[in-house]
């Protein structure tokens, strides 16, 4: 692959910990580049380091060693304030546990990241509208967090994260709360961003089926990337 | 750092929060509310107290009181001091006066009955009630003038008759002075005083001489003079600038605010310690929503805002509620603290309820600010293991 063509690239990237006076490796000489406009899944058991290095990819936790380019921005570099900047334009992220904000509604969640846009609020409300349209959940925009099935939170959160249009999207383990019939859905929403959008997903799953929906998977083991067959769709 | 727009969304972001979390933020707003109403209550009885006993440097009233008597019931002087008093250089006029209170110590309802030379009293009154009444209360000897919070407390308006510490007296009508020695008495006849409060003695007695100086400068000079003429008497005197005067009487009160004034400092450390307790808590329990904000992009600077501008507003709703009630209730209730017949007024004030305003928002950005810079500097990936 052309790097040009790279939204992520990581050169002999690690991560460690220090607990109880021990060094832990959680990722170890990680190089890998991923392309503009792919969908990956990032696949391995747990304590892999799946999570982890895509923590890292969204600018949340910081690499030990190694160089990270996301999106033209070697992100290492970036001071604390400027990678705050910048996941709020380049990255939206979607948490296994949807982690929306209780107390707001749908709309005012999907609002949220774009408090920090140059945006007016007619432009907003035209986003955070178009956003819920999006993931199907138009109709349930005046309801909070509780009033909502766990189906109904992973679109809020899909629409949270896409509402700032950012060319980074990373999903951890989205359907791994969800029952079958709500995980379908979520991952059908997934392809259908990647597929007429054009949308950048990178997804951490175990769940093989669901990365039957990604065009190519990584495999990790022990902080590794591990030669396994990729599956092309 | 932080642009207009994303400060607006910051401010109507914890205001969100706030008013969602209605039990945390309500049981807060209530303790900053309480504190800040007793802090400006006991700072309105402190203000009454110091404007009582504050000595104006053109101050040229005198009481003059029998020597090592400190109550209207034991102060008796014979009326005829009146003639000398008025010869001492330096006095423009004397008015004997006779007081009789229902109750001699520190009340907040207190009937204090102020017997005064009708005439004299109705040349100096003239414009504080209508000529109608004054004319009524010039013709009947057993009528009574009341000060309008007296009227009010107790309910009674022209042509009642009320009766209490043993004078049955008719309203003959309300006086509209803000004198706060005017607003709690009910003026009557000297004459009829006298004979209502003899019990035993004989009449020609009075509780004290009011006296009025040409020039202030002269006020201690004057003083001294009234008290040597009477040295040698019978019934020696005391006199004393009318500000002193009242804060001789008002001694263990203003002990007592003194004392109550600590507590009111008390109060606003409890501000501080409620607000930044509840904010710690309240953060605490939001580790992950912090986290949750920082992967979606905020910064240090706006969850320090957005800390700051809760416990602003906490702070801010708590102490608008607590000076405003605290303002309310000085002002409806018309509170004048007596104590041995002398009243002392609590005034209203909106600059103590500003201050209290002020304070209570200066403590809430002070108790903000050590959560805040917590919430600045915590890492995302500790606030989701939380």
């Amino acid at each position: 692959m052309n790097t040009a063509d790279a939204i992520i690239t990581c050169t002999a990237l690690e991560k460690h910990y220090t607990r109880g006076g021990e060094t832990v490796r959680v990722l170890e000489s990680i190089d890998l580049s991923l392309e503009r406009g792919a969908f990956v899944a990032l696949m391995g058991p747990s304590g892999s380091g799946k999570t982890t290095l895509l923590n890292l990819f969204a600018g949340i936790d910081r690499p030990t060693a190694g160089s990270l380019t996301v999106d033209g921005h070697d992100i290492v570099k970036l001071s604390r304030a400027a990678l705050a900047q910048w996941r709020a334009s380049s990255v939206g992220y979607v948490f296994q546990l949807y982690h929306l904000v209780p107390v707001l509604t749908a709309y005012e969640n999907v609002e949220l990241p774009l408090y920090l846009q140059p945006i007016s609020r007619r432009e907003r409300h035209l986003r955070v509208s178009e956003a819920l349209e999006s993931v199907g959940i138009a109709d349930r925009h005046a309801h909070y967090p509780r009033q909502l099935s766990g189906g109904q939170e992973q679109r809020v959160a899909i629409a949270r994260a896409i509402v700032t249009q950012p060319a980074l999207l990373l999903a951890d383990e989205p359907t791994g709360d969800l029952d079958r019939t709500s995980a379908a859905g979520i991952m059908e929403l997934l392809s259908h961003l990647h597929r007429d959008r054009g949308q950048t997903i990178v997804m951490v799953t175990h769940d093989p089926a669901t990365a039957h929906h990604a065009q190519r998977t990584v495999f990790l083991e022990k902080g590794r990337l591990v030669d396994a067959p990729e599956v092309h769709r | 750092m932080i642009n207009r727009r994303t400060l607006i969304g910051l401010i109507v972001l914890a205001w969100r929060g706030l008013v969602r979390r209605p039990t945390r933020s309500g049981l807060v707003v209530a303790g900053v509310m309480v504190a800040v109403f007793l802090f400006c209550t006991v700072d309105a009885m402190r203000t009454g107290v110091e404007r009582a006993t504050s000595r104006a440097s053109q101050e040229t009233a005198l009481i003059v009181y029998r020597q090592n008597r400190f109550c209207p019931f034991t102060s008796a002087l014979p009326q005829y001091y009146e003639n000398a008093i008025s010869k001492i250089p330096g006095v423009v006029s004397v008015t004997p006066v006779k007081i009789v209170v229902s109750n001699c110590r520190a009340s907040l309802d207190v009937v204090t009955f102020r017997g005064v030379p009708a005439e004299d009293f109705a040349l100096s009154h003239a414009a504080s009630t209508s000529p109608r009444e004054m004319s009524d209360w010039l013709k009947r000897g057993d009528s009574a003038l009341l000060g309008k919070e007296l009227a009010e407390r107790r309910r009674l308006k022209a042509g009642d008759r009320f009766t209490a510490a043993g004078v049955d007296a008719y309203v003959a009508g309300i006086m509209q002075s803000d004198a706060p020695q005017d607003q709690s008495s009910a003026f009557v006849h000297l004459p009829f005083l006298q004979e209502q409060a003899k019990r035993g003695s004989t009449g020609g007695i009075v509780t004290q001489f009011d006296v009025r100086i040409a020039d202030p400068s002269k006020l201690d000079e004057v003083a001294l003079a009234i008290d040597a003429q009477f040295a040698t008497d019978q019934t020696p005197t005391t006199t004393r600038a009318e500000t002193a005067h009242v804060a001789r009487a008002a001694t263990d009160v203003i002990a007592l605010i003194g004392f109550a004034r600590l507590l009111g400092f008390a109060a606003l450390a409890a501000v501080f310690a409620l607000i930044a307790n509840a904010i710690v808590l309240s953060m605490r329990s939001r580790q992950r929503e912090v986290s949750v904000l920082q992967t979606l992009g905020f910064g240090g600077a706006h969850l320090a805002t957005l800390v700051m501008v809760e416990s602003l507003i906490l702070g801010t709703v708590g102490g608008v509620l607590g000076a405003g009630a605290s303002y309310a209730m000085v002002a409806l209730s018309r509170t004048a603290l007596t104590m041995e017949g002398v009243a002392i007024a609590v005034p209203p004030s909106i600059g103590i309820a500003v201050a209290g305003i002020v304070i209570a928002i200066a403590l809430s950005l002070a108790a903000g600010l050590v959560p805040a810079v917590i919430a600045s500097r915590q890492t995302i990936v500790c606030g989701f293991r939380s």
